[in-house]
């Protein structure tokens, strides 16, 4: 016998039980990507393993496979087949990441609508291969717009709903999609393809021979690109227009959900944050990844024992959700906020609680927050720890006191006991 | 919470090379083809090689969706394919009462410092694959006889299952050979007191 459970997510359509990493390229195939560039690094290797399977078994048609040397020539290599006006799809971790640094910059200057997915690891030394956002949440200045997955479903979807964005005429920017290393990507859970005449319908239609509205690569016509700039010239002016568009993109984000939830019948929230339980809140933790779909259960369970509590899951950190965060604080008494990375010498050490404390700066009457962190480098967070967390925001709102084991305001849990 | 409820834990232990990671993942397949409501296949992965002890966890659920991707410390199955990792203290302490264990073995396991209250099965699959040649290039491929035995043991899915999972994974080709060594496992397996 089927569970309702079980019939209400499947919806009679295709299912594989696939790891996070095979979701990631499932969905590149199913966006039809054009051009896909690989160097391979753990634990993003299997994304592009599989990429070059389904190119081999002529799966996908017509898309170029280039093999380069390194993540920088990875990237460098997507800047030129994106500027010749393709869709383009790669995916890194870590230390990978590092390396592509520069030709990220060079991306979004670009305004070259590339997607990459991003099986986040924790930074070295020491060496480390498993969950830890810190990687990504490093590049936020580099102009891609950021987004954080919590289950194997998600890393499907958000791909999707990347290039939607992406490749909309009015942003033109670049995507990650981030998610935790091993965590997500070496795990296998059931999850839906969608049929490909309905993923061609929601997506935009593949770029022309014309290419982008704003760069047209033509060999008889040399021409350069992104060259040198005058403090006179425009240069501040271009700067000014990407952190425009960012913020601009936050509705088209918005639209791409609703309109994902329409055709495939599942709900991500507005896009940038997905609300869980919090209508009649009273505390709540804002968390992203992986951590947060386990969140979920613990946050039924400590309902169960009479808390009003309640979760806030962040799926967009560029750009960043301030309205709806402003929000949330103001209805809560008080709003944990739970990072998986660090921002050494940031206002609270964490990348995302140093965000949210920014976003409430002209802001009055807004809960206390607690900002911490968990599970740094890959170390298991379990539900029992994680409604131990919960049960510090209530006993916080319950006295009025702060934590007494802070670490320069922030809490960090789940150490390891020092005997 | 009730027995239908409960998200129904299983843990491998293996080495390096004996093919558990898969054995994993496919348990997942078999029982979510044949009903289950949810499963979802946990693989330990460091920078295991050839021999060294590895770990696979896989959790099913008939009736609720596994909202979690924490590793299985109290395992209500223990599948062994090498029964050395037994005496492994790490290994040896989350064998617990009610649990149920299925190893790889020709011989009774001793049970000296075992709880009383567990269920040992055991089966020859490392015979079966030498005697059916079911071997890659460092040993027997021990995950389809482990599989078919765990499936008797547990009634979870049948032959039929395995049969579905293994053309749908490695195509019909392979198919002969290994329902062979499942079909053995599945019918040889016993439990021993």
């Amino acid at each position: 016998m089927v569970s309702d459970i079980k019939k209400e997510f499947l919806q009679n359509k295709e299912n594989k039980i696939i790891k996070g990493n095979e979701a990631a390229a499932y969905a590149a195939k199913s966006s039809r990507v054009q051009v896909i560039s690989a160097y391979p690094i753990t634990p993003q290797t299997t994304v592009v393993e599989k990429l070059s399977e389904f190119v081999d078994q002529g799966l996908m048609p017509g898309t170029q496979y280039i093999k380069v040397e390194s993540e920088h020539s990875v990237m460098a290599s997507m800047v030129g087949a994106s500027m010749t006006g393709t869709r383009t799809f790669t995916a890194t971790s870590g230390q990978g990441l590092f390396y592509m640094n520069e030709m990220l910059h060079w991306v979004a200057g670009t305004r070259l609508p590339i997607v990459m997915a991003i099986a986040s690891r924790g930074p070295a030394p020491p060496w480390n291969i498993w969950a830890d956002f810190t990687d990504v949440l490093s590049q936020r200045d580099t102009g891609w717009i950021t987004s954080f997955c919590a289950t194997h479903q998600e890393i499907y979807d958000e791909i999707l709903m990347s290039y939607k964005v992406c490749e909309d005429h009015d942003i033109l920017l670049p995507k990650f999609v981030a998610y935790g290393g091993f965590i997500l990507s070496h795990t296998s859970k059931p999850i839906i393809i969608e049929e490909q005449a309905l993923v061609d319908e929601y997506l935009p239609p593949l770029p022309d021979e014309k290419g982008w509205p704003h760069i047209f690569i033509d060999p008889e016509r040399p021409m350069m690109f992104g060259n040198l700039i005058m403090p006179s010239g425009f240069y501040y002016e271009f700067r000014m227009k990407i952190h425009e568009t960012m913020m601009r993109a936050k509705e088209k984000i918005m639209i791409a959900a609703k309109q994902f939830e329409r055709m495939f019948g599942r709900n991500y929230g507005n896009g940038l944050i997905q609300n869980y339980k919090m209508d009649d809140a009273d505390v709540a933790m804002l968390i992203y990844g992986d951590l947060a779909f386990q969140m979920e259960e613990a946050v039924d369970q400590v309902r169960e024992e009479g808390y009003k509590i309640g979760m806030v899951k962040l799926r967009h950190f560029r750009p960043f959700p301030v309205e709806e965060i402003i929000e949330i604080a103001k209805k809560v008494q008080v709003l944990g906020v739970m990072d998986r990375g660090t921002a050494f010498g940031s206002p609270t050490g964490g990348p995302i609680s140093s965000e949210v404390k920014t976003a409430l700066h002209n802001t009055e009457k807004t809960a206390k927050i607690l900002p911490m962190i968990s599970g740094l480098g890959g170390r298991e967070v379990t539900i029992d720890q994680q409604k131990d967390q919960l049960k510090i925001l209530i006993k916080m709102n319950e006295t009025g006191e702060l934590p007494k084991d802070l670490l320069y305001g922030t809490l960090w849990h789940g150490k390891l006991e020092v005997k | 919470m009730t027995e239908t409820e409960k998200i129904i834990e299983i843990s491998f232990h293996g080495r390096g090379g004996q093919t558990a990671i898969t054995a994993s993942q496919l348990l997942a397949e078999m029982a979510y083809e044949k009903g289950f409501a949810d499963a979802i296949a946990i693989p330990i992965i460091g920078a295991e090689r050839r021999g060294a002890p590895i770990m696979a966890f896989t959790k099913v659920s008939k009736h609720k969706i596994i909202r979690t991707y924490d590793s299985v410390k109290n395992p209500d199955f223990m599948i062994i394919f090498d029964t050395s990792l037994l005496e492994m203290p790490r290994i040896k302490e989350t064998i617990k009462e009610g649990v149920t264990i299925l190893a790889d073995s020709p011989i009774p396991i001793n049970r000296d410092g075992l709880p009383n209250n567990i269920r040992i099965f055991i089966v020859d699959a490392t015979g079966i694959c030498i005697k059916r040649g079911f071997m890659h290039s460092s040993g027997p491929i021990l995950n389809i006889p482990m599989l078919g035995a765990f499936g008797k043991v547990t009634g979870y899915y049948d032959l039929e299952t395995i049969e579905k999972v293994l053309k749908k994974v490695f195509g019909e080709s392979k198919i002969a050979k290994n329902m062979a060594v499942a079909r053995d496992a599945f019918e040889e397996v016993k439990e021993v007191k």
